[in-house]
């Protein structure tokens, strides 16, 4: 790896035992490239979430390390280190007090741009998710409907220009029709603005679907990881195998519909 | 009646003056102490659980209890510092417990995301946590809010000035419009503050900042109103009574500032009047602290608080000097004045002629229908039979030993409020009385008190005490002693009656009273 660039994150051997013995991820190693989107796929409890929080030290690791840009993040200035890193939840977690404007051009304003510059931002990435700035910049998230909120939650995690975007289970909360279209919209954004990211989901159709790389978890481990391709012609074992079956299933019915 | 009026109005300004100041600081410094503590306590449960106990423990303590104690616990020290204190650790409870839930019971989702988008502490609690709590910890500041200008009303017993003072002495003088103009004024009070702060948290909310600068104006307004006009005296604001002062004959106290306290009854408020009246035509600057608690009188003359007030010998004697038994009165009066002035360097100036004593008293026409005439007779009839008296006299051996001594342990007790209780014996809601015997309603209710044949009850000569620097004023020492054995009790019941029964305010009672000595025993009516 001395000539080409280095991954922008790179996850080493980590591990993580909560207190009362419970050890949620044992020993993932995984890598992100600039532009690529990685997928956790699993069962909920099979520590794909811990993992997540790991890489913006939401959590601390039991062992292992995570480099992010190239540097080891333990000795990096937590608050800096989320600021570099888009941050999408699910259910969107936006502050309900705080206009869709303010929301927005929180991470801006935080690292100290004046207010025209912010408002410019926000502009820009209201424009990028496809809102209308001067239609939602002033309604509360209260006032938006689900699939709305999350387009904010992305021009949020967005707007401090992030190399890496963590999201988890961002669609999970969406109608069937508005999760296509988002899902759409922030492969298009990512091919646009170049940044890596990793997403969460339960959802293996999803994963299927958005992903470049898919890594599958079961009990804390990576069982199998590559792209959807690789996993749909040889599934690693019985347990990803059956995880496929789900969506495997539904496009046959649909396809014999058709007939 | 329309003179009462413009009494009480002439004393609303120092009132809500006085109301104002206590509560607003008890509040400002409550919040300053309880908000800090709320967001501390929010994130360690184990500091939470502690100061939540602590304040909840504070909290049932009653009122008037809580402000009471603080006087003993600051040295006896009365007045706007132990109602501060109390009030302010009354705020406390309503605004921590607020904060603490307010900030516990946020989103948890939403505290991640502020974690999670890089926020730091400081920016996650405040633009986020507090304004998201905002609401619960505002509802908790109303609540303090309504609870601390509700309580300031019982500042007046520990010599604080409040709108209290218009409901104590109201009750006391039976001068119901005193009792409203306290009542009405307090709520207002409390109501107006409860829904400036309801507007500033709308205008926080929705950001409004005009709406928050009209409320800022508000209230600003308020305060100035109702605290500026105390501080200058001005034609329209001059007190009632003031005039009093202006022809003093002699000036020998000239330029001296003399604090008058009274305990909270008629025939202190008049005796309190006749000291002031006294004192100003010898050119002295009087203040007045009516309304003391009993005890609480006798430690601000201790400590200097005040300078001069009534106290009556059995009272000290049992409750000051701890003795069980009484002795005669004349012992008793000697051997007070040597200890008050041994122990206290306080000077008893002598007796002013008249005793305010307990005295057990009946209807007549019922005392005469069983045939009694004195607590002797009454052993054969006391089952069933209940007697009222005042808070204090039923665990005070007066009642104990008369109880034990004539067998009246049949009797039931019940504790009402001195004004209360000569109605209720005539009207036989109650059987007897423990009636003060200076008081004008024993003759004007046809009431009879009971002969005492074994003794039983103290003598309570009325007795002028000066605090210990008052008492090195000879000049002071001087013009109060004018008054020493010019009383008789005729003439006190008289005084007490006019007020309690004609609805003449103490001052004028004081005034007829002046008069009365003036032209001699014998020379009104």
């Amino acid at each position: 790896m001395s000539e080409t660039t280095p991954p922008v994150l790179e996850v080493c051997k980590v591990s993580k035992t909560y207190a009362g013995h419970v050890e949620a991820v044992r020993g993932v190693s995984l890598e992100v490239e600039t532009g690529q989107l990685l997928v956790l796929a699993g069962a909920s409890g099979c520590g794909k979430t811990s993992l997540l929080k790991m890489i913006n030290r939401l959590e601390e690791p039991s062992g292992g390390s995570i480099m992010f840009g190239g540097e080891d993040i333990a000795g990096q200035d937590a608050v800096a280190l989320r600021r570099r890193i888009g941050w999408v939840m699910q259910g969107d977690g936006l502050f309900p007090h705080m206009s869709v404007r303010r929301n927005v051009g929180l991470i801006p304003a935080m690292s100290g741009q004046d207010a025209a510059r912010v408002e410019l931002r926000v502009r820009e990435m209201l424009d990028m998710v496809r809102l209308d700035p001067h239609e939602f910049g002033d309604r509360m998230p209260g006032e938006l409907s689900g699939g709305q909120r999350q387009r904010v939650g992305f021009a949020r995690a967005l707007a401090g220009r992030p190399e890496l975007v963590l999201m988890d289970e961002p669609f999970s909360a969406l109608d069937p029709i508005t999760r296509d279209g988002l899902q759409q919209d922030f492969r298009d954004l990512q091919a646009e603005l170049g940044f890596a990211a990793v997403m969460v989901t339960h959802d293996m159709a999803e994963a299927l679907i958005m992903a470049d790389v898919v890594a599958v978890m079961r009990d804390g481990r990576i069982i199998q990881q590559g792209t959807p391709h690789s996993l749909m012609i040889a599934p690693a074992d019985d347990y990803v195998s059956d995880l496929l079956e789900t969506p495997r299933r539904q496009m046959r019915a649909i396809a014999e519909l058709a007939q | 009646m329309s003179d009462n009026l413009a009494e009480r109005w002439a004393e609303l300004p120092d009132l809500l003056a006085g109301h104002m100041l206590l509560s607003l600081a008890a509040i400002l410094v409550g919040l300053s102490i309880s908000l800090p503590l709320g967001i501390l306590a929010a994130a360690r449960p184990r500091l939470a659980a502690v100061v939540l106990n602590l304040a909840s423990v504070i909290q049932t303590i009653p009122g008037l209890a809580l402000l009471a104690l603080m006087v003993p616990l600051l040295g006896g020290m009365i007045g706007y510092a132990p109602a501060f204190l109390a009030l302010m650790l009354y705020s406390i409870l309503p605004i921590l417990r607020n904060t603490i839930v307010g900030l516990q019971g946020l989103d948890p989702v939403v505290r991640e995301a502020a974690r999670g988008i890089g926020m730091t502490a400081r920016e996650r609690l405040w633009q986020v946590e507090l304004p998201l709590a905002l609401p619960v910890i505002v509802a908790g500041l109303r609540t303090a809010v309504v609870w601390v200008v509700g309580a300031a009303t019982l500042a007046t017993p520990v010599g604080a000035s409040s709108l209290g003072n218009y409901i104590f002495a109201g009750l006391q003088t039976r001068n119901w419009l005193s009792v409203l103009f306290g009542c009405l004024f307090a709520a207002g009070l409390a109501i107006a503050l409860d829904q400036i702060i309801r507007l500033l948290e709308v205008a926080a909310r929705d950001r409004r900042r005009g709406l928050a600068i009209g409320v800022g104006v508000a209230l600003s307004a308020l305060i100035v109103i109702t605290i500026a006009p105390s501080h200058v005296p001005s034609g329209v604001f001059r007190r009632a009574g003031a005039d009093m002062a202006q022809t003093g004959d002699r000036n020998d106290l000239a330029d001296e500032t003399i604090v008058v306290g009274a305990k909270a009854f008629t025939e202190q408020y008049i005796l309190g009047a006749v000291m002031q009246t006294r004192l100003e035509s010898a050119g002295a600057r009087v203040e007045r602290l009516d309304n003391l608690g009993s005890t609480i009188a006798f430690d601000a003359l201790r400590t200097g608080e005040i300078d001069v007030y009534v106290d009556y010998s059995g009272t000290i004697w049992a409750t000051v000097m701890n003795r069980p038994e009484p002795v005669n009165r004349h012992a008793m009066l000697a051997e007070m004045t040597g200890w008050l002035y041994a122990e206290h360097g306080i000077l008893a100036l002598g007796g002013l002629g008249f005793e305010n004593a307990y005295g057990f008293a009946m209807a007549r026409d019922r005392a005469e229908a069983l045939g009694v005439s004195s607590l002797a007779d009454l052993a054969a009839h006391s089952d069933g039979m209940t007697v009222g008296g005042d808070a204090e006299v039923f665990s005070r051996p007066e009642w104990v030993k008369t109880r034990d001594q004539y067998g009246l342990g049949a009797m039931q007790t019940r504790a009402m409020d001195a004004a209360f209780m000569y109605g209720a014996v005539r009207d036989g809601q109650v059987d007897m009385i423990s009636a003060y015997t200076t008081d004008g309603r024993i003759a004007a209710f046809d009431l009879l008190v009971l002969e005492d044949p074994l003794g039983v009850l103290p003598p309570y000569d009325a007795v002028i005490l000066l605090s210990p620097d008052a008492a090195a004023n000879p000049e002071l020492v001087n013009v109060l002693s004018g008054l020493v054995g010019t009383i008789d009790s005729d003439a006190m019941r008289e005084a007490n009656r006019r007020v309690d029964l004609n609805r003449e305010t103490p001052a004028q009672a004081a005034g007829w009273l002046l008069e009365h000595l003036r032209t001699g025993p014998g020379a009104d009516q």
